[in-house]
């Protein structure tokens, strides 16, 4: 890390997260399935490396996975996300 | 046919633009405020970010978050960087870049850590160093639309020359309904008689509205600044639900 100022939350990956999901989503609560707490994304701790991994804030449960290739991203989610209609 | 349209205005929101540089503007011995004129910007909400890409000559991309620190009704974006002594993209920004010259940025994004007037108040705004800039915005988008929505602003920065927005937000109004405390953490300015320590539990039930008015608190700053204060807050008995935080990463030890 380059000690660069830069956000570590979901928050800060919040374009990517739009970029897959079609909408912003760090409003959006995920239930944990580790400790059943309930938190927006955007709390939740990013954490970057080859992607990015966002963990419950609670107990640091993974609770999304983001790779980033050139020509295309992943998306992995654990826990249940409850989408407003 | 819909599912084109939803791409088409995804797309189209999410796209890389193109970011001139109206002016730059120095904030405090390590921080700008670079004003932008963006093309086709969508407009923001206070509190929202975006994300900057510069590309060196030889192909080499590097990205980067920053909060937008101007109001939605301004007529220019502006972003405050702090200058990371090793950093990658920061000291590009607060020590070479000058106006008319030009990257990309996309935006905006993030509707977690917004506030508008209309979504009323008390709130109570903590910021840390150069996480005061998204804070700024609500700030900035209060005065625009003249309300008087009760605001409590804490800042905390390391020294008076540290301090970004000091003039204006102390100029800022209406007065009417606007607390604004200032902590020094390295000691005031001659004469200063305010705080000159790391926020604390007293100083939080000092300035804040009491939990039991059920504040929405917004707390911006380095990592660790935030984890210390959102846990302040929880101690003080506000609702975890209305807390709402943006972390940055390590600011060299200066935070």
């Amino acid at each position: 890390m380059s000690g660069e100022q830069r956000q570590l939350d979901g928050n800060g990956v919040a374009a990517l997260l739009e970029e897959l999901l079609g909408a912003d989503a760090t409003g959006l609560v995920r239930v944990c399935a580790g400790c059943g707490q309930r938190h927006a994304l955007g709390a939740h701790r990013a954490y970057r490396g080859a992607g990015w991994v966002l963990r419950c804030p609670g107990c640091a449960d993974v609770a999304v996975v983001i790779g980033v290739a050139e020509e295309r991203l992943t998306l992995q989610t654990r826990g249940t996300f409850a989408i407003p209609r | 046919m819909a599912r084109a349209a939803v791409l088409g205005r995804l797309i189209g929101r999410l796209a890389w633009r193109t970011a001139t540089v109206r002016e730059v503007v120095a904030e405090s011995e390590h921080a700008v405020t670079l004003v932008l004129d963006v093309t086709d910007w969508p407009g923001h909400r206070a509190g929202q970010h975006v994300d900057v890409r510069l590309t060196a000559d030889d192909g080499y991309q590097a990205e980067r978050s920053y909060s937008i620190s101007s109001a939605p009704e301004a007529d220019a974006i502006a972003i405050t960087v702090e200058r990371i002594e090793d950093g990658e993209v920061s000291p590009y920004f607060t020590d070479v870049i000058r106006p008319g010259d030009q990257f990309e940025l996309r935006g905006p994004v993030g509707g977690h850590f917004t506030w508008s007037v209309s979504d009323g108040g008390p709130i109570l705004l903590v910021g840390g160093g150069s996480g005061f800039a998204p804070l700024m915005a609500m700030l900035r988008h209060r005065a625009a639309q003249d309300s008087d929505v009760e605001v409590h602003a804490l800042v905390s920065a390391r020294t008076d020359a540290d301090a970004l927005y000091r003039d204006e937000l102390a100029a800022l109004g209406p007065a009417e309904g606007l607390h604004v405390a200032w902590t020094f953490t390295r000691g005031g300015p001659p004469g200063w008689t305010g705080y000159t320590r790391r926020v604390d539990a007293a100083m939080i039930a000092e300035v804040g509205p009491a939990p039991a008015r059920a504040p929405r608190c917004f707390v911006c700053g380095p990592t660790p600044f935030v984890e210390w204060v959102t846990g302040l807050l929880v101690d003080a008995g506000h609702d975890p639900q209305h807390i709402h935080a943006e972390r940055f990463g390590p600011t060299g030890g200066r935070a």
